[in-house]
């Protein structure tokens, strides 16, 4: 600590400079960690809300809702467990705003989606053409008591209540009941979610379960986009890595005299390599917390349409995972310090 | 009661073609309460003597031994520990850290090394020197002889039994020379230290209670100290 501390204090430069390198890829990764959670949560977030487990759907619709048609004889062999789901997407509007893509998704009001439903404001739906909206559309203009316009549709539902963020494919989840739907698209049952274990060993002819994790996955575009995100955020991982190892390196073979005049003086190579940890540790927890300071006041600043989602609980993990990365880097240097022969650098 | 002792002591550098005879059969010793200078002229193999006497590097072939341990038996640890607390260098260059300040310069030795010698004689050392106000300087704000002075302090205030010290006067005026001097041939007698000096300035040997000369890496007692020996050492004197 003593060691480290005097020399960052003394060449105030080249740890400005290391901790300005570690605070823009620590804000590069925080920043494209919470894309990656923001455009996730579009896609999934009301299947997230559902804590459900499995979801049946039609074989041949590869894990897509919209593309899943349930056979009645298939339908039946479930004996009523899970709830079934009807989903129906459509640009919507009310008399002030202009027209909005929503997915309506049709549940019954005896299944366990329903029951779950989270209200922050208003009420649950019960009656007839009445549904309970994402919070998204409040800011598309929506309130409770508006009725939504649905595009080619003579249908109007009546929003009653407002669930928290709840978004699937992109786009706000409107609940609804089947017999509202019906009146808008038949309501055709597209699939059965379930959150226990299915009874009865069921042998389906023309479905197929898919867990929910599966279903998410094969959400279009979901996968290509996350790999993405994943691909550009273990790359930065690494260039944390990199960075710090040749700085650091520089750094020690610039000093390597010193080292060998404290190793004379009988100052142990422990001591040394506990400093440049130390110091490397210094180093990365300023720049990372400066990276967390921009990034919260980047969430802050940004328009709401930019879907970057900041959790606390990521940054973290992300910030340890930077330091590990940091203090990895500062190995290849280390080596260099248990190498000095004190006698190379101060004879003659 | 401290003693250095050199058995027979060679040093080869290189091999083959380029190999050099840097030390040829040394046998040599010191006890407490002694100042020794060494003198031969550059390239006689004064700053190899002084290392190996340290354990900065191993002989070639013979024995080093202090307080009548081998030093070659000793661990890469035990070597470090020996230098942290028995002997104490002060070499020709490169002494002093160049980001710590001249009081933390000591203060890396409080860090590293539990006791160290009093405040109040380390003062005064200080004083001796002539470096009391330079506490706050960082080394680049040193001159060579100030740089130099403050190397022989943090030496000093570790309180080790050996000081070996490398051409210590080598940046400093006759004056201070002498000062330096008359500071180790002090402590050695109040302080029961053994104190091993390599040079190739002649005038030092005043201070000293012996006088060995090493010349193409063979070392003798010179035993006649005053006029005659220095007229014996005239042939390699600048
Ligand atoms: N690491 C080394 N490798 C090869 N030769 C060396 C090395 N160190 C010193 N020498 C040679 O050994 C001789 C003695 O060197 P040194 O002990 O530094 O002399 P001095 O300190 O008296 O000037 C010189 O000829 C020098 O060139
Ligand atoms: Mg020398």
């Amino acid at each position: 600590m003593f060691l480290a501390l005097r020399e960052i204090k003394f060449e105030k430069i080249r740890y400005s400079l290391i901790i300005t390198l570690i605070l823009f890829i620590s804000y590069l990764v925080f920043v494209l960690n919470g894309l990656a959670t923001g455009l996730s949560d579009l896609n999934k977030s009301a299947i997230t809300q559902w804590h459900a487990s499995t979801i049946l759907l039609d074989k041949d619709a590869e894990g897509r809702l919209s593309q899943s048609f349930l056979e009645r004889s298939d339908q039946q062999k479930i004996n009523g467990q899970g709830t079934p789901l009807s989903q129906y997407s459509a640009l919507v509007k009310n008399n002030q705003t202009g027209k909005t893509n929503a997915q309506i998704l049709a549940i019954e009001a005896k299944g366990f989606i329903y029951k779950n439903l989270k209200i922050s404001s208003g009420m649950n739906f019960k009656k007839d053409n009445t549904a309970v909206v994402s919070e998204q559309l409040k800011e598309n203009g929506f309130k409770i008591g508006d009725k939504i316009n649905i595009a080619n549709n003579d249908i109007q539902l009546q929003i009653v209540g407002f669930t928290p963020k709840a978004s699937f494919n992109v786009a706000p989840v409107i609940y609804t009941s089947f017999k509202s739907m019906a009146k808008i698209n038949q309501a055709p049952v597209n699939g059965i979610v379930f959150n226990k274990t299915l009874k009865g060993n069921p042998q389906f002819k023309h479905s197929k379960l898919y867990t929910i994790t599966s279903f998410i996955s094969k959400l279009p575009g979901y996968q290509a986009q996350q790999l993405t995100f994943k691909f550009m955020i273990g790359f930065l991982y690494i260039i944390v890595f990199i960075v710090i190892s040749i700085f650091l390196y520089i750094l020690t073979i610039q000093k390597l005299p010193n080292f060998g005049v404290m190793k004379a003086q009988g100052i142990s190579t422990r001591y040394l390599i506990l400093n440049t940890l130390t110091q490397t540790f210094i180093v990365a927890v300023i720049g990372v917390s400066l990276a967390m300071m921009l990034t919260v006041i980047t969430a802050y600043v940004l328009p709401s349409e930019v879907p970057i989602a900041i959790n606390i609980k990521q940054v973290l993990t992300t910030s340890f995972g930077i330091l590990i990365m940091s203090l990895l880097g500062a190995l290849l240097p280390i080596r260099q310090i248990i190498k000095v022969d004190p006698f190379e650098m101060i004879g003659g | 009661m401290s003693r250095l002792e050199f058995e027979n002591v060679s040093k080869k550098y290189g091999k083959g073609m380029s190999e050099f005879l840097a030390l040829d059969h040394i046998n040599f010793s010191a006890e407490s309460d002694q100042l020794i200078l060494v003198v031969g002229p550059s390239g006689s193999g004064k700053t190899t003597f002084l290392t190996i006497a340290g354990g900065l590097q191993s002989p070639t072939t013979g024995t080093v031994k202090i307080n009548s341990e081998i030093i070659g038996n000793l661990s890469k640890n035990q070597q470090s520990t020996l230098r942290l607390n028995t002997v104490g260098f002060i070499l020709q260059s490169y002494n002093l850290v160049p980001y710590l300040t001249v009081d933390e310069q000591f203060l890396l030795v409080d860090k590293v090394k539990r006791q160290h010698i009093s405040q109040e004689k380390f003062l005064s050392i200080l004083k001796k020197l002539g470096i009391e106000n330079l506490g706050k300087k960082y080394p680049n704000e040193l001159s060579g002889g100030q740089k130099q002075r403050v190397a022989i302090a943090r030496a000093l205030y570790a309180d080790p039994e050996y000081i070996l010290a490398d051409e210590p006067t080598a940046s400093l005026d006759t004056h201070r020379s002498k000062e330096v001097m008359s500071l180790l041939h002090e402590l050695a007698h109040q302080n029961n230290k053994t104190i091993i000096v390599v040079t190739h300035d002649l005038r030092l040997q005043d201070q000293a209670d012996k006088v060995y000369q090493i010349i193409d890496g063979k070392m003798s007692e010179v035993l006649n100290i005053d006029k005659s020996a220095k007229k014996n050492l005239d042939f390699y004197s600048k």
